[in-house]
């Protein structure tokens, strides 16, 4: 390694960041030898937040086109990206949300070379070629249609599209159909132009790695990229404050209704987050958390689903819930009201705050048993705040106190914040008459 | 890359194990990276050994033995692990018809209140009336939400087709499955307990930050009095002759469609040609994005978002399939490109190169797998439940190594042929053009 390549930023709970001088690509170690393996994973800062109309799911598309071909790594050559991970036995993927896109591979140790070339190479060679893009648009359809296939994605598609009108957080991830189907290979080009470099990235190694060494090979795999030409473009829309109660419904065929309650809330690094989860799990964090009593074992739910969101900007509070058959989904809502009003009124006890401290904590110490989970809950908090939130991130938790979670429950779970969501299957309409479906309970 | 990279002693050293007198028996892998650990296990209590008309019996009474003991309701248990962020489960379901899975784990200096809880629950649960009458409820909504799902109405609709009533892989129907719901009382869970659970069958695999000599002694101590209960044998079912059928299961309102290919395999994980054939299905269809099914059905024609091929081996030969998704229009082509791959792929078999490349992917995927606490569990866990013993783990890879080409190539033509699928598509077809 060419002597002062990178410039030690910042060390704290084992990590350490470090900026790669020639194009200020941000680099995060974590040692962590519980095994011959590593975790090289590389996070951009690009979601379908940086997405408008006419080309919501493109970040998605772009992903799914990395996998097709650079110079190096080609279908066409024998050498394409998967294969290649493959044949090394990488658990690998790549996963686009609201706030980043990230590349990862798990690795055995001595196959690091090969991991960082390939991310390399993506950076900034992907070929990006439209005879790729026709048949992946196809692909990339078929995901999308399964997603519609679920009731509890299509619950929540429709909760964003309706608590957010302004903000990109309106649209999925995966896009509308209709953008899928219709964007151009250049507008992909065109936004992989705008966001893969390495100044809007960070790579992160965790696992069995000297750290002399790994710089190294960093260096020499990223260090010759330049920066990006221009500055990265920010996202400065901003969701105005929602001034009274939203409901939509759904109606498809199907067997069981699904309820949503959502309230818009506050950004992840703001101070109330770790209250936000700290609440979520009060309600929703296993047998014992309330709306699990409430809900489930009064027989009025099939499960309930509690997501205390944490993104970048301003996100949502959710519960969602299945409704068992029988059971009238406005009786769903009316207790999650009741028990939302229930802390507003009384707060929670010292034993539940507890609970859910500990059991927050001890997810970031289950983290530590492998290498691709601490890199999965890294890649999230860089991407809405930054690493030093994750690590940071316990100790904010542990300061939080029955009065903090009521106090975030009169703030910002009222009914003028609030989307209420139901999914109803439609009536047993058009008969279904195939040997097996038609004979089913309905 | 790393001098220094960590150096794991052969497991079969590592490993402390104990067997007792009942026949339980244990194992412990100290791994003190973090301050957690694993917990997995079986014992032999699946829906193999229910009567026939009943198979549900084994998995309820899995899943029951969460909700009370003689100690403890339901409620104090999940008080007491939740407090601490322990976790512990019990489930049997239809995907391996013999064992019981047992699954755990907990910050270490939880350890003893996840192993007591775990050998309380295990040997005085009691079957609360009103538990199972809540579960009963739960269930009959979970199975009409299955029946929404594509993929779940097409693979149980070809176990249908492809195995008779009785066997144990047979699935009923969704309204057959809420009616025996309706039917079954705490009793019926009971009696499936005394009959079937005891220490005989029973294999526990602790991995973490531990003391293991102590967690062997703590186990011991709580379970060398339980009964040893049956000494289940494994009355293998016959693997049917295949007897190819095609049906559509219309499901109202689906964007993407299911399509299950399936045959009766003759293939249990026990069999010596599992791992050849293990291999050459990796080649044909294991991972969408590398596997021939995948290039050709996904990355070329782009009709799926996915598609796997497999088989379920366990200690019961279970079915090969491929299961893939489609735009419903788009079935058809899916289907015969599928089964294009697959001929061709029994006519000439694997290349030296794709041979080549599952090995070293196996073998380098084998040690990402261990690369957790968890992982070490399970794979331990899996190792003792087939009988391979400890030493598995560290003779995998010359044993994968170890495969040719032409076993690989014969094992798997032996088992699957073509033109003996039944094919099972799952969606909305009427409105498809």
């Amino acid at each position: 390694m060419s002597a002062g390549a990178f410039e030690l930023l910042k060390e704290k709970s084992g990590f350490r960041e470090f900026r790669l001088l020639s194009n200020g690509l941000s680099v995060l170690l974590f040692p962590n030898r519980v095994a011959p393996v590593a975790t090289f994973a590389v996070v951009y800062h690009v979601g379908s937040r940086n997405e408008a109309v006419g080309h919501t799911g493109s970040t998605h598309l772009l992903e799914h086109l990395m996998f097709k071909g650079t110079p190096e790594f080609d279908r066409a050559k024998g050498t394409a990206v998967a294969a290649v991970l493959e044949a090394i036995g990488a658990r690998f993927n790549a996963t686009t949300w609201f706030d980043r896109t990230n590349y990862y591979e798990t690795i055995p140790s001595d196959a690091l070379e090969t991991a960082l070339a390939i991310e390399s190479s993506r950076m900034r060679r992907a070929l990006l070629r439209d005879e790729d893009r026709v048949p992946e648009m196809t692909v990339v359809r078929n995901e999308f249609e399964r997603g519609e296939n679920s009731p509890f994605q299509v619950l929540y598609k429709q909760t964003f599209a309706t608590a957010f009108r302004e903000h990109p957080y309106h649209h999925p991830t995966i896009g509308w159909r209709s953008d899928i189907e219709g964007v151009a290979t250049s507008r992909l080009k065109e936004f992989y132009d705008t966001f893969y470099h390495p100044n809007n990235a960070t790579a992160m190694l965790i696992g069995d790695f000297e750290e002399l060494d790994a710089l190294a090979a960093i260096e020499r795999h990223f260090g010759a990229i330049p920066p990006s030409p221009r500055p990265i473009p920010q996202v400065y829309t901003v969701e105005p404050a929602q001034e009274g109660e939203r409901r939509f419904t759904v109606r498809r065929a199907g067997q069981v209704a699904w309820c949503g309650l959502s309230w818009r809330t506050v950004e992840a690094r703001h101070a109330d987050t770790p209250v936000l989860a700290v609440l979520g799990n009060i309600l929703g964090g296993g047998i014992t958390a309330r709306l699990h009593q409430a809900l489930v074992e009064k027989s009025l739910a099939l499960s309930v689903t509690v997501v205390p969101w944490q993104l970048r900007d301003p996100a949502l509070f959710s519960v969602f819930a299945p409704v068992r058959p029988g059971v009238e989904p406005s009786q769903i809502e009316a207790v999650v009201r009741q028990e939302i009003a229930r802390v507003a009124a009384e707060s929670v006890t010292e034993a539940e705050c507890e609970k859910a401290r500990t059991q927050i904590e001890a997810e970031v110490v289950f983290d530590r048993d492998s290498t691709d989970q601490i890199a999965a809950s890294l890649s999230e908090a860089i991407a809405v705040a930054d690493w030093e939130w994750y690590a940071d991130y316990p100790a904010h938790i542990r300061s939080v106190a029955p009065a903090d979670v009521q106090r975030v429950v009169l703030e910002y779970l009222h009914d003028d914040a609030l989307t209420v969501g139901l999914y109803l299957p439609k009536p047993a309409g058009s008969p279904v008459d195939s040997e097996d479906g038609g004979k089913e309970p309905s | 890359m790393s001098a220094n990279a960590p150096h794991r002693a052969p497991f079969a050293e590592a490993v402390r194990s104990r067997t007792l007198a009942n026949g339980a028996r244990l194992f412990v892998l100290e791994n003190r990276f973090n301050p957690t650990l694993a917990l997995s296990g079986s014992l032999r209590a699946g829906r193999l050994y229910a009567p026939p008309d009943r198979r549900l019996i084994a998995s309820l009474t899995a899943g029951e033995l969460m909700k009370g003991t003689a100690r403890r309701t339901k409620l104090q248990l999940a008080e007491d692990l939740e407090g601490r962020a322990a976790s512990l489960s019990f489930s049997s379901d239809a995907s391996d018809p013999v064992g019981v899975d047992l699954g755990g784990s907990a910050l270490s200096r939880d350890a003893d209140l996840l192993l007591d809880a775990l050998v309380e629950v295990l040997r005085m649960p009691i079957f609360p009336a009103e538990e199972l009458d809540k579960e009963k409820k739960r269930l009959v909504g979970a199975i009409r939400q299955q029946q929404d799902q594509t993929s779940i109405r097409a693979y149980e609709a070809a176990m249908r087709r492809i195995y008779p009533a009785g066997h144990p892989l047979y699935r009923h129907k969704g309204h057959e499955r809420i009616a025996k719901v309706e039917a079954l009382d705490r009793t019926d869970l009971e009696a499936f307990y005394r009959e079937h659970y005891g220490a005989s069958s029973l294999a526990l695999v602790v991995v973490g930050d531990v003391d293991a000599e102590r967690v062997l002694d703590r186990l011991e101590a709580a379970l060398e009095s339980w009964t040893a209960g049956p000494s289940p044998t494994l009355a293998a079912p016959m693997v049917p002759a295949p007897v190819p059928s095609s049906e559509t299961v219309e499901v109202p309102d689906k964007a993407s469609a299911d399509v299950v290919l399936a045959l009766p395999a003759d293939l249990t994980r026990t069999d010596p040609d599992f791992l050849a054939c293990s291999l050459a299905n990796s080649a044909l269809g294991q991972s969408s994005l590398t596997s021939r099914l995948g290039v050709r059905v996904r990355d070329t024609e782009g009709l799926t978002y996915g598609i796997h091929s497999g088989f379920s081996a366990t200690h019961i030969a279970g079915p090969f399939t491929v299961s893939v998704t489609v735009k419903p229009e788009m079935r058809d082509a899916a289907v015969a490109s599928t089964l294009d791959e697959v001929r061709s792929f029994v006519a000439g078999g694997m290349t030296a190169k794709e041979l080549a490349e599952e090995k070293s992917s196996r073998i380098g995927r084998y040690k990402v797998d261990l690369g957790s606490n968890a992982g070490i569990a399970a794979a331990l866990d899996a190792a003792i439940y087939y009988g391979f013993g400890v030493s598995y783990l560290d003779e995998f890879p010359a044993k994968v190594a170890a495969i040719t080409r032409e076993q690989a190539d014969a094992a798997f033509a032996r088992r699957v042929k073509p033109d003996a699928f039944t094919v099972v598509s799952a969606g909305t077809f009427r409105a498809a053009k």
